[in-house]
């Protein structure tokens, strides 16, 4: 990623280059937010409700949104369901695993903020942002896929409005 | 054999080392000594009218005052089913592992040494199993069990 956030930075010295790093970051990110690869990373019950979205009837792939089984291949982690203290070192396994640029949704109120396990669990994280950083926070339990759509659509114009060089 | 006729022939073959307890339920429920754990499923398994051939769970209770080890034992061969369990102290406590009656047990009796603090004698994996591997808060079943980000459930008035 070095060297596209150094591009514009170069081209801006030249004649007319401002208006060729305008177009090129819409470009691209048009084309990632249309591409939002996510992770198959279903935990829990709310995986259930993910697999709904996915399938035909509310059909995620409208969006460019196909799932990938390898961390390496995806650009989102949406974390659908409990994520339980022993499964953290694996989520932050998976994260780092990412290739830059990289999104992360918290679907459910487990990932928020442990949800319905909140009190006397000795076992849940309470909230995957003590572990990873989060984008869109979806709350419910199990949110419904209207929720879950709204949310990517509210990481669509999140990744919109990036510019290249704060890519991260 | 139906559960009246269970109960008969149980108690007619340990006498007064089996106690019946009233439950309720449809399956038989017994209460024994803890020292006569591993001789009784020994005999409960090798008898040829009960074989008991199958180990479906063994649970731990913690009451607060003493803790409660419960088996639930069937079987396959000849359809019986029946739960029994003894009492231990509060203090160190201590059963004996059931594994080479049914190797099964490994698994449960591992989980209950976790997560309740009960020592097995004779087991040969005792080892972190179900909790996360840095673990280091102590057994989080037991009622007066805390930790410091562990909230318990605000009394509902
Ligand atoms: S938020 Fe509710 S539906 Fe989602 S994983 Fe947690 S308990 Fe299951």
């Amino acid at each position: 990623m070095g060297l596209i956030k150094k591009l514009p930075v170069y081209l801006e010295k030249f004649p007319g280059g401002g208006l060729v790093t305008t177009s090129l970051n819409y470009v691209f990110s048009q084309s990632q937010a249309s591409s939002l690869w996510y992770l198959l990373f279903g935990t829990a019950c709310c995986a259930i409700e993910l697999m709904a979205t996915g399938a035909s009837r509310y059909d995620f792939d409208r969006l460019g949104m196909i799932f990938r089984a390898s961390p390496r291949q995806s650009d989102l982690i949406i974390a659908a369901g409990t994520i339980t203290k022993k499964m953290t070192p694996r989520l932050r396994l998976l994260y780092d695993q990412m290739a830059e640029p990289r999104y992360v949704i918290a679907m459910g109120g487990c990932t928020v903020g442990g949800g319905p396990f909140y009190y006397d669990s000795y076992a849940v994280e309470k909230g995957i942002d003590h572990i990873v950083p989060v984008d869109v926070y979806i709350p419910g339990c199990p949110p419904r896929p209207e929720s879950l759509l709204e949310g990517c659509l509210t990481l669509q114009k999140k990744v919109k409005k990036l510019k290249m060089e704060d890519w991260s | 054999m139906n559960r009246d006729e269970l109960i008969k022939y149980l108690q007619d073959k340990f006498q007064d080392k089996l106690q019946l307890l009233d439950t309720g339920r449809a399956e038989p429920f017994f209460l024994i000594k803890p020292e006569f754990l591993v001789e009784f499923c020994r005999q409960i398994r090798d008898d040829v009218t009960l074989a008991i051939d199958y180990l479906c769970n063994i649970g731990a209770v913690d009451t607060g005052e003493r803790f409660e080890v419960v088996y639930n034992v069937a079987s396959v061969a000849k359809r019986l089913r029946f739960d029994f369990k003894f009492i231990l102290d509060y203090e160190n406590p201590k059963i004996d592992s059931v594994q080479e009656i049914w190797p099964g047990a490994n698994w449960h009796e591992r989980e209950i040494w976790e997560l309740f603090g009960i020592n097995i004698r004779n087991h040969n994996n005792l080892k972190r199993f179900l909790l996360p591997d840095d673990w280091d808060q102590g057994n989080p079943m037991r009622k007066n069990w805390d930790a410091p980000d562990f909230k318990r459930m605000p009394e509902v008035k």
